[in-house]
């Protein structure tokens, strides 16, 4: 399995409260991810325009994000509406930050890899019933990480008392099925030798809330403590050519406070 | 009419655990500023009396003297909360808080190590400080990810307790060394919460959100 240009989830939905950001990476990329006092969740480049400073440094006050360093503030379109230093200045509209794509699913936020792409194809569909579990971080390629996840021996799964679960993919969503229930893995690629795993339980609430939740967090840990006994995986860098297509240079803006 | 004195040094996140509680009391006293950085002067002959360790924090209260932001803690929630609820009393819940108070002196002092390093270029070997402060992250951040399951928002009650405020610093401060937030989404709720609690106060890399 590789990873291109593609939908990654990078948090889990519930995770990420109304009202507050999150700072990720995906691909060595930083993105903050913030949802607004409406509900609604964007992913931007996680650059103030005018300094540099991580804007998941910042705050979120009202449908606005503002920047820790001076100040200034940019609307849910990522267009800059206040500069404090100089308050009845007029924002020009070149003032903004570089959103992702953006959408929730499955639980989780989901963000586009590649922002030079300009239709991106879409999510597979939402499945009715879905239970957030938690996000682990692990320090393995995403290479490794499902390679295990499709090889090794797992660690065995809570529920899955019977048969070894069924592993079918789609892009960087894994699904792991037993019985009618699946477990629902997304993949980030966080940098070279960091992988995410976002994961959530397709099947009835009530027999996941709660206890449910416990159990598949602590397998995640295991499953985390299992791949990081192994040797690194020393193949090719994850994604790297993608990782290198991604522009990196920066707009900053000359107005100085 | 409290007699308090917090020997204090303003970068020094130990120092910030007690000025957290203490604000969270909402007790006065007084704050004497010591000259860590670069006057070394914790370490002189009239401070090496109060502490022989030659460390910060210390506390006085009246003919009390401590050292040590755990017992420090510790001694304030027994002398100086009326609702005996920062401390508690019942065993589990005690249990509980005495288990991370040795954990936020012990394996989580990677990080104060960490950031004092990257701060006031203190000799230290860098890798394995940022490696056992992200595995204690790490550790904290798994808990709280299952007390949330639990409905649970602190680490060792059903209210905030000495626990969090002595586990808050470290990680609340760890981009001053270069560990990012974004591994732990746990206690990234769990930080938006102890920032709510009525008296919180900050320091230099802690930001109020205006």
């Amino acid at each position: 399995m590789s990873f291109g240009a593609d939908w990654y989830a990078v948090g889990l939905s519930e995770g990420l409260e109304a009202g507050t950001s999150a700072g990720a990476r995906l691909f060595d990329q930083e993105i903050v991810v913030w949802r607004d006092t409406d509900g609604v969740t964007h992913a931007w480049e996680d650059r103030c325009p005018h300094r540099g400073m991580r804007l998941s440094f910042g705050f979120v006050r009202g449908n606005h994000i503002t920047c820790l360093y001076h100040g200034w503030q940019y609307d849910a379109a990522g267009q800059c509406r206040l500069i404090p230093a100089h308050p009845e200045l007029k924002v020009p509209d070149t003032i903004r930050t570089t959103a992702y794509p953006c959408r929730e699913r499955f639980g989780m936020v989901w963000v586009y890899s590649d922002l030079a792409a300009a239709a991106p194809s879409d999510l597979p569909p939402e499945v009715p019933q879905v239970t957030p579990v938690r996000s682990i971080y692990i320090d393995r390629t995403a290479t490794a990480v499902v390679a295990f996840l499709t090889a090794a021996d797992l660690p065995p799964f809570p529920a899955a008392t019977a048969a070894r679960p069924t592993l079918a993919g789609s892009g960087s969503l894994l699904s792991l099925s037993f019985g009618g229930d699946a477990l629902l893995a997304a993949v980030q690629p966080v940098g070279r030798a960091k992988t995410a795993l976002h994961l959530a339980m397709s099947g009835r609430p009530q027999d996941w809330r709660g206890a449910g939740q416990k159990d598949v967090a602590r397998w995640a840990q295991e499953l985390r403590h299992a791949l990081e006994q192994q040797a690194p995986y020393d193949g090719a860098p994850v994604a790297q050519a993608l990782h290198d297509q991604i522009p990196q240079e920066q707009t900053r803006q000359e107005i100085t406070p | 009419m409290s007699g308090l004195t917090l020997h204090d040094y303003e970068l020094d996140d130990a120092c910030y655990k007690v000025r957290l509680l203490l604000g969270a009391l909402d007790l006065n006293y007084a704050k004497v500023a010591v000259d860590v950085h670069p006057g070394r002067e914790q370490l002189s002959p009239k401070y090496l009396k109060l502490n022989p360790l030659g460390s910060l924090p210390i506390l006085v209260d009246g003919e009390v003297l401590l050292h040590g932001a755990e017992a420090i803690l510790a001694y304030l929630a027994q002398a100086h909360d009326p609702n005996k609820a920062w401390l508690p009393r019942e065993p589990a819940g005690f249990g509980a808080v005495m288990m991370w108070l040795g954990f936020a002196g012990g394996e989580l002092r990677s990080a104060s190590l960490a950031r004092m390093h990257h701060m006031l270029e203190v000799d230290a070997d860098a890798a394995a400080l940022d490696r056992q402060s992200r595995q204690a992250f790490r550790v904290m951040d798994d808990h709280m990810t299952q007390r949330e399951f639990d409905g649970r928002a602190w680490f060792a009650a059903e209210h905030p307790t000495i626990a969090d405020i002595a586990l808050f610093p470290a990680i609340a401060l760890s981009r001053d060394f270069g560990i990012d937030h974004d591994e732990y989404p746990a206690l990234r709720r769990w930080m938006r919460r102890v920032r709510a609690i009525p008296g919180f106060v900050t320091m230099p890399g802690i930001p109020s959100y205006h």
